[in-house]
């Protein structure tokens, strides 16, 4: 049995063989884990300093000097790392008096208060175990986490779910558009409008109260509200559409959940992006009390202002650590960040170890390497290597850029 | 399903009777029932006006005509499988047979579990034991309705 | 006029989109099913665009050209596109009240182009180069 690091969700019943650094055959991988281990032999990052091939140790050297040499640099990304790289990470953006950021992570506001303790929030196991109401906001596993229902949220037996989907659980999808999840949760598929969501939430919220919502349909959200109010157990699941909603205003969806608590507990379980995204929000919480990004430059401070949105122009280097910015970042922004001296570290070559200056490959965890992560319910998993690898892990070159800086 | 009319709709529905029944919807009832093959119709495979209505129908019926669907009526469509297992954890036949495995909704562990996702998508095994074949079949529809995209049917 | 009205681009994710992601960027796959734009029937014909023919996306950001969809579900005024680099060109980079980027949604205009389906190289190239 091994892990899947292709989503957050890291699977742990995966069988996997392997022939001549390739997958054979594997079992329990779905479609999206199997591209990841199939990802092995492609597309794989080379050293490189200004576009010419070097070797390993030339690079790291390189990526070195070039962040040892600058006044202001910036860290982004760290998501796909194991949590001793991402802890050590944060140490060398302290050394560095640097900022560390992963703008492309959506639901930094969420995480901060589950991890503050504002937001109840539980494991993915209670959800199976417990949860009578699964309500997905802006979030739609089916395509992003793939065996969210599956293994957890909807269609599993647990403890005091035992007579299935069927009788035993309600699947509530919140969304703009009829997606594969929606599709399966059928006619529990409220529709709402772009940036509707808040107003969507007000009109639950007077549902709940006993008024008359105001919208369309009100038998149906009456209906929900009803449906809400005698749950057992409720899971509520946030995906990107929901931390996008309001342009980070989510005052609304903290004022919704606490009032569904007033029922029964709601818990919040964000779907994070990538395998090890909730141990970075951890780790930078452990440290600063705030996600990211977090600013070392004059003590600790956080906020929106010290990252990627903010002047771009101000720092004088870049270290992206398995992630790609130039292809997810607004173009303007993805412009200005390629004009900065850049190191990549990564697993596979993209946009932005094309525009990096210095490229350092590094080991695939769970596959070519081990170490720790945190599913997005924060339960800790102990990765191992299930192949042979060259490549030095994220680990083993942050720890090397200590020693240089 | 194959609906008799998508069947008809790809005929040259003339009823020149040559396949050796009145009508061209007659004939799509013996299609869709495989007692004929497409080949019995010689309009449709001579004449170059029906070149579309051909491949159209060809397409049409190939999920019919696999070998895999003729043994059991189950057809998977892997091209369109998410490898979820939502089907895998749904299908009584597994809760009953697998209960510490796709039951709660991890891979199979028994052995006897009839749905599973190997290489990245579903597979069906020792199908006689699925609720829909043999005597007493009911019609099941767990593995379907839980589909996020279609992949598998029943025809 | 309806043609000219700029359409609300909504972003997300699809498995198979996921799945090219992990299998190479720079494979034509990827692009089939990144490089796309979902519209609504009626206005996909009010600006004479044609299902699978190229289209032009244009905001503030930037530019590319995409194949065109046509949705099954109708939704007037806003479009449905994976989220890649293509719709990463088109993203508006000012910040909202909140302080955050908004990476979800903008506002484009859409008409039919004469050239091909912009590549990833291609906006790799005007990143790195412009």
């Amino acid at each position: 049995m091994a892990f899947c690091t292709g989503c957050s969700l890291l699977c742990d019943d995966i069988e996997a063989e392997f022939e001549g650094g390739k997958v054979k055959r594997t079992m329990n991988l779905c479609r999206k884990g199997r591209a990841h281990y199939d990802s092995l032999s492609i597309d794989r990052l080379t050293p490189a300093v200004g576009g010419s091939e070097v070797r390993g140790e030339e690079a790291v050297t390189a990526a070195g000097e070039l962040l040892a040499g600058a006044e202001c640099p910036l860290l982004l990304g760290f998501g796909r790392s194991t949590l001793e790289a991402q802890k050590l990470g944060i140490e060398l953006a302290k050394k560095l008096g640097s900022v560390i950021d992963d703008p492309t992570s959506r639901q930094g506001l969420i995480m901060e208060r589950i991890l503050k303790g504002e937001v109840p929030t539980c494991t993915f196991d209670d959800v199976r175990n417990y949860a009578d109401v699964s309500i997905y906001w802006g979030d739609d596993p089916s395509s992003s986490h793939p065996r969210h229902l599956s293994r957890f949220s909807y269609f599993p037996r647990g403890e005091k779910r035992q007579r299935g989907y069927e009788e035993d659980r309600e699947a509530i999808v919140i969304d703009v558009r009829r997606s594969p999840t929606a599709t399966i949760a059928a006619d529990g598929f409220f529709q709402v409008s772009p940036g509707g969501d808040a107003a969507f939430a007000e009109a639950l919220l007077a549902a709940l109260g006993g008024k008359i919502p105001k919208v369309e349909d009100k038998k149906r959200m009456l209906n929900l509200a009803t449906k809400l109010r005698k749950a057992k157990f409720g899971a509520i699941f946030t995906g990107p559409g929901l931390a996008d909603a309001q342009d980070g205003d989510l005052g609304w969806f903290f004022s919704l959940v606490a009032r569904l608590n007033e029922f029964t507990r709601f818990s919040v379980i964000p779907s994070l992006p990538d395998y090890n995204t909730r141990g970075l929000h951890q780790s930078l919480f452990d440290v600063a009390g705030a996600v990211s990004p977090v600013s070392f430059e004059d003590g600790i401070a956080s906020g929106p202002k010290f990252g990627v949105t903010g002047l771009l122009e101000s720092f004088d280097a870049v270290l992206v650590v398995g992630s790609d910015p130039v292809a997810n970042l607004p173009a303007p922004l993805a412009r200005k960040l390629a004009r900065i001296p850049m190191v990549a570290v990564g697993t596979h070559r993209n946009l932005t170890t094309d525009a990096a200056s210095v490229t350092v490959p590094t080991a695939m965890a769970g596959l070519e390497a081990g170490g720790s992560a945190l599913r997005s319910d924060g339960v800790r998993v102990d990765l191992e290597a299930q192949v042979k690898s060259d490549r030095p892990t994220d680990l083993q070159i942050v720890e090397m850029l200590m020693e240089v800086v | 399903m194959i609906s008799i009319m998508d069947v008809y709709q790809l005929l040259p529905k003339t009823n020149c009777k040559k396949c050796g029944f009145p009508t061209c919807m007659a004939f799509a009832v013996e299609l869709l029932g495989k007692r004929k093959a497409i080949e019995d119709c010689p309009p449709l495979v001579e004449e170059p006006k029906y070149e579309k209505k051909l491949a159209g129908l060809r397409e049409l019926m190939a999920p019919l005509l696999s070998t895999e669907a003729t043994e059991t009526g189950m057809v998977i469509h892997p091209e369109r499988c998410y490898g979820c297992g939502n089907c895998v954890v749904a299908c009584p036949v597994n809760v009953a047979s697998d209960p510490k495995g796709t039951a709660i909704g991890r891979g199979p562990v028994s052995g006897k579990a009839i749905l599973m996702v190997e290489d990245g998508v579903v597979k069906c095994v020792n199908v006689d034991q699925c609720r829909r074949f043999g005597p007493e079949k009911v019609l099941c529809n767990a593995c379907i309705v839980t589909c996020p995209s279609k992949a598998i049917e029943f025809i | 006029m309806a043609e000219t009205e700029e359409l609300l681009v909504v972003t997300y994710r699809g498995i198979f989109q996921e799945v090219e992601e992990a299998l190479g960027i720079y494979s034509d796959s990827y692009r089939e099913e990144s490089a796309v734009l979902f519209l609504d029937g009626s206005d996909a014909l009010g600006r004479k665009i044609e299902a699978g023919r190229p289209i032009l996306l244009e905001t503030s950001s930037g530019k590319v050209v995409v194949a065109a969809k046509i949705s099954e579900e109708p939704h007037p005024g806003i479009a449905f596109m994976p989220r890649s680099p293509w719709s990463a060109s088109l993203l508006p980079a000012e910040v909202g009240e909140g302080g955050l980027l908004q990476l979800k949604r903008f506002r484009a205009r859409a008409s039919p182009a004469g050239e091909a389906v912009t590549t990833i190289e291609e906006i790799g190239e005007r990143i790195r180069v412009f």
